[in-house]
Order: C-alpha cells, then sequence, then structure tokens
C-alpha cells in the first residue's frame, strides 16, 4: 500500500513538474483560432460575462488533473472490492463518487457534477451507512474460494479481454477532429453547454415522458422500500422457521 | 507513452469507465455481502454514466446529459429497494450473505 502511494506521489510530482516546466499564458491564448468562433455567440458570450471564453479542456494540466481524479476514482472502487471493512467499504465509495464529480466537471458537465456529489455522495452514500449501522455485522471473506489454476486462467482472460477493450476504446475519434477539444461554447450550440438552462430545457423537452416516468418510478419505490422494511408481527416465527429451513438447506 | 500520458482524450473517459465497470462486476461476482453488491451495482451505473457524458461532449449535445441524469434517479430508487430488502432479509435471518440466501433454490 504504502509502495503505491509512493509510485503515484512520484508519477504525480513528475506531472506537476513537467507542466509548470512547459507552462506559458500564450498556450491557453491560442487554444481556439478565432475565425472558427461564431461572431453572433461571440457577442452574446461578451455580453454576458466580460471575462475571456478561450480555455480549453486540453493540454498538460488538465492531464495531471486527469490522472489524478481518475486515480482517486479507480482507488476508491478497489476499495471497495477489497476491504473487508463495510465502512471503509463506503468511504472508498464516497471518494470514487468525488473523483466521477470532477471527471464529470473536466467534461463540461457542470450540473451533473454537483448533482452527482448531492445525490450519490450525499443522499445514497448516506443510505448505504445507515443501513450498515443498522446491521452492524462484521465483514466475511472477501474472494470466493475458488482453484488456484481457475484464479490465475480467470485473470489471464479477463486482463486480455479489457486490453483489447481499451485499445480498441483509446481510437475512439471524436466527430469533428478540428474543433474536438474546443470549449463547447465556441460553436453555435450556444455557450450553456452542460449548465442547469441547457439540460433543463432538453429534460423538459425532449426527455419530458422519461422525467414523467421516473416520477411515477421514485413513488412506487417509496412506497415500496416502506411496505419491504415494514417490521412483520410474527417475526420470531419467522426467524424460526428461517432458521429450520436453513438446516434442511444444509442437508441437501 | 508520453502521448497517452499527456493527451487526454476522449479514449481515456471511455477506458476510465470501462475499468470502472470491471471494478463493478468485480465486486458483484467476487463479494458475498449484499451491500457490497449493491455498491458495485451503483459503480456500473457510475460506469456507465461517465461514457455518457463522453459522448455528450463528443457530440455537443446535451442528450447524454439528460439521461445521464436520469440513470441516477433510477440508481436511487434501486438503492432504495435494494437497501430495503437487505434490511428484510437481516430481520428474517440475521445476516446478508448472499451465498446463504438459499431459500428459493430447492
Amino acid at each position: 500500500m504504502r509502495i503505491v502511494i509512493l509510485i503515484m506521489t512520484a508519477v504525480l510530482s513528475f506531472g506537476a513538474f513537467v507542466a509548470a516546466a512547459s507552462f506559458t499564458p500564450a498556450a491557453y491564448a491560442d487554444a481556439i483560432p478565432e475565425s472558427k468562433i461564431d461572431a453572433a455567440s461571440r457577442a452574446k458570450v461578451q455580453e454576458r460575462s466580460p471575462h475571456d471564453d478561450l480555455i480549453q479542456s486540453s493540454g498538460k494540466g488538465m492531464a495531471l488533473m486527469f490522472w489524478l481524479f481518475a486515480a482517486m476514482t479507480i482507488g476508491g472502487a478497489l476499495f471497495v472490492v477489497t476491504r473487508r471493512n463495510l465502512i471503509t467499504a463506503s468511504m472508498g465509495m464516497i471518494g470514487s463518487f468525488l473523483g466521477i464529480a470532477a471527471i464529470y466537471m473536466m467534461l463540461y458537465a457542470h450540473f451533473l457534477s454537483i448533482v452527482q456529489m448531492l445525490v450519490y455522495a450525499g443522499a445514497i452514500m448516506v443510505l448505504f451507512i445507515f443501513v450498515i449501522m443498522i446491521l452492524n455485522r462484521p465483514e466475511d471473506e472477501p474472494v470466493a474460494p475458488t482453484g488456484r489454476f481457475g484464479q490465475v486462467l480467470g485473470g489471464a482472460a479477463i486482463l486480455y479481454l479489457v486490453g483489447r477493450l481499451c485499445m480498441m476504446l483509446m481510437k475512439v475519434q471524436p466527430p469533428d477532429a478540428a474543433k474536438a477539444f474546443a470549449a463547447p461554447g465556441a460553436d453555435a450550440f450556444g455557450h450553456d453547454f452542460g449548465t442547469v438552462g441547457s439540460v433543463g430545457t432538453d429534460l423538459f423537452g425532449n426527455g419530458l415522458f422519461a422525467f414523467e416516468a421516473i416520477s411515477i418510478l421514485l413513488l412506487i419505490a417509496v412506497v415500496g422500500a416502506i411496505a419491504i422494511a415494514r417490521p412483520l408481527h410474527e417475526e420470531q416465527s419467522d426467524e424460526d422457521k428461517q432458521k429450520a429451513a436453513d438446516a434442511k438447506g444444509g442437508a441437501h | 507513452m508520453a502521448d497517452i500520458l499527456f493527451n487526454v482524450g476522449y479514449g481515456h473517459f471511455l477506458v476510465l469507465a470501462a475499468v470502472l465497470f470491471l471494478i463493478g462486476t468485480a465486486a458483484v461476482l467476487v463479494r458475498r455481502n449484499a451491500l457490497i453488491i449493491l455498491m458495485g451495482v451503483e459503480l456500473m451505473l457510475n460506469a456507465a454514466n461517465i461514457t455518457l457524458v463522453t459522448f455528450s461532449r463528443m457530440w455537443g449535445d446535451v442528450g447524454g446529459h439528460t439521461f445521464a441524469l436520469i440513470v441516477i434517479a433510477v440508481a436511487a430508487a434501486e438503492a432504495s429497494v435494494g437497501l430495503a430488502i437487505v434490511v428484510a432479509v437481516f430481520r428474517g435471518r440475521r445476516n446478508v450473505d448472499v451465498d446463504k440466501l438459499t431459500t428459493l433454490r430447492h
């Protein structure tokens, strides 16, 4: 564990050094050629905010941030798989969700990033931790026992498949290479990509039926959760019945 | 190598989502605690969301954001019902080990 932290620190400080060494303000100034910018939308953004809208999500600084938050996301997810303590696993989950929120921010999904933090890291994980506290059980063994040969074979097969998948995914090309990494505000889509306004317009326009369906789904989920988790009256006898069923199942 | 390290493109985000999905699948398959399995499902949904948002950014279309928002709402509903089932199972038999939930098998 300590070795992994050491290696990560070394890589990150190397990245920070390279980013600092190669930083020039001019690198940001020529992010988008002036000719590519739609004049009308440019005027609109100048009217709305006085600062310059030429920041794009590329370059060494973004690479450093990406690797930092990707490490946070993957590390938190690995905590979920490997830790025996349930509270530790859920804390890793929260770290993973915060990393995902930062990744969303990097992809210009501002509203979704905030929703990710509020709903996932806030509400859902609090629900998980409540249930963990109610159950209050020490954790079992994390890995199901199988043969050593099967583990090696399965691991190799999974690594091969994931390697091929990653090679395929790394070759994904954006539809328009010229303005692939430009800030989305720089073209005719308008300057509010991913904000509350644009997502809300799309949600209540194209996604209106899905929105209404979600409201019914949430209502059913609330009623169903209460109906399932409600304590039974004949709890003692039910438990005895389960014990008897377990004993019978073990005999088979 | 340096190109992969310093030029972060859309492929990086997609690979991150794929790895996250894989870890979520591993959590569902390997762990036997029902709570960890639910967390693995949440991780898989999040990986799908990252893919949606990446393609949304790639095509400049906010439809992916809308869909990711709906996925988050479905995940919240799924988590609440799943945790209610976990609590009900725990109340009946005092553990949440999925390997021991074999009553319906026979």
